[in-house]
């Protein structure tokens, strides 16, 4: 349960999923560690989702919603990130670190800025695993 | 409505140490509302206890159960056989939710997820403020719906005091309206402004938390 090395991405179908879609049809698949969870919109990731990504077994979670006034929803990113910032809080009193969950805004059109963010947040766990 | 808020994870988690089968049982009535302790609390508390337990208690069985008005013992009957088969319960009610269960379930380990803060109302999703002091003796009708008791820092039945500017309270001068500027408006608005005019005796407490812990009996009620 959790701290592994696993990273979920949590992410709005509408723009997460289209830069993972694009990756695809590039032949760039994300990397075997990383596992992608579609949701309709960022409104529908809450504290739970998030949660069980952890309580399955991820060590980070990066959850991905459109960025403001691009939302479908209207308001569905802002409350994604609201409720990655109270998941944060309540991981932190479970005694798991905040920064394994990460909320970043994405638009459709960042499939070369997926990977880079992905690499990045797994930085810290690499550092930790060489000492 | 009775409003709560979830303990600290850490504080809920520190009797849990040793325990091998828990039952979250959430209440659906006011600490739902609240959103602290109904079905989707409940669910998150499972979940972030799997998490703050998974080095030092990582056997544990979690049962998480939501029932409908846990002060009331027909809605807890149906969980008997479920309390009796774990370790301890986690009730997420409020402080009236827990002791029925304790009272209920005399054997069971039951420990409070929530504390219980006040009662009052929704201003807005996910905004609650006190409303009613449950003082014994109802003063509403004097102050055009506004309770002094519950919403004046000081609890004045003359008021206003020296520390009331801009209709904001002294203590929070951010957050609290002052509550004898509400009174006055609302009276003002109902032209009842007549009614201050008439000075309030010391408030009798014997009948709020003075008196001893309450009772109400209904004798026409009562075989």
């Amino acid at each position: 349960m959790t701290e592994g090395n696993k990273i979920v991405l949590l992410g709005c179908a509408h723009s997460a999923g289209e830069v993972v879609a694009d990756l695809a049809a590039r032949g760039l698949a994300l990397p075997a560690h990383v596992e992608w969870v579609s949701v309709p919109c960022g409104s529908t990731i809450d504290e739970l989702l998030m949660l069980r990504a952890f309580e399955s077994g991820a060590g980070q979670v990066m959850v991905l919603a459109c960025y403001n006034g691009a939302c479908r929803s209207v308001d569905g990113s802002l409350w994604a990130e609201k409720r990655a910032r109270a998941a944060r809080d309540l991981l932190e009193e479970a005694g798991i670190a905040g920064w394994r969950l990460q909320f970043c805004n994405i638009a459709p059109n960042m499939a070369a800025d997926l990977p880079q963010w992905i690499e990045e947040f797994r930085e810290p766990v690499v550092a930790e695993e060489s000492k | 409505m009775i409003v709560a808020k979830r303990k600290p994870l850490p504080e809920i988690a520190a009797n849990l140490q040793s325990t091998r089968k828990l039952l979250i049982v959430g209440c659906n009535t006011c600490v739902a509302i609240c959103l602290a302790g109904g079905e989707k609390e409940v669910a998150v508390m499972g979940s972030a206890l799997h998490l703050a337990l998974r080095n030092t208690n990582p056997a544990i069985v979690i049962t998480q159960r939501s029932i409908e008005r846990q002060c009331e013992e027909e809605f807890n009957a149906p969980l008997a056989e479920e309390i009796a088969a774990h370790d301890v319960v986690l009730s997420m009610a409020c402080g009236v939710g827990v002791q029925t269960l304790a009272e209920q379930f005399p054997s069971a380990i039951v420990y409070p997820a929530l504390n219980t803060a006040f009662m009052g109302r929704p201003e807005e999703r996910g905004i609650w403020s006190e409303r009613c002091a449950g003082c014994g003796n109802c003063v509403l009708d004097k102050f055009g719906g506004v309770c002094p008791i519950a919403r004046c820092s000081k609890n004045l039945l003359n008021g206003p005091c020296g520390g009331s500017e801009q209709g904001k309270c002294e203590v929070d001068p951010k957050n609290i309206d002052c509550a004898w500027q509400l009174i006055y408006d609302r009276l003002s608005r109902i032209g009842q402004l007549d009614r201050l005019l008439e000075v309030e005796p010391p408030k009798d407490w014997s009948t709020s938390r003075h008196g001893g812990p309450r009772k109400i009996v209904r004798e026409d009620m009562v075989l």
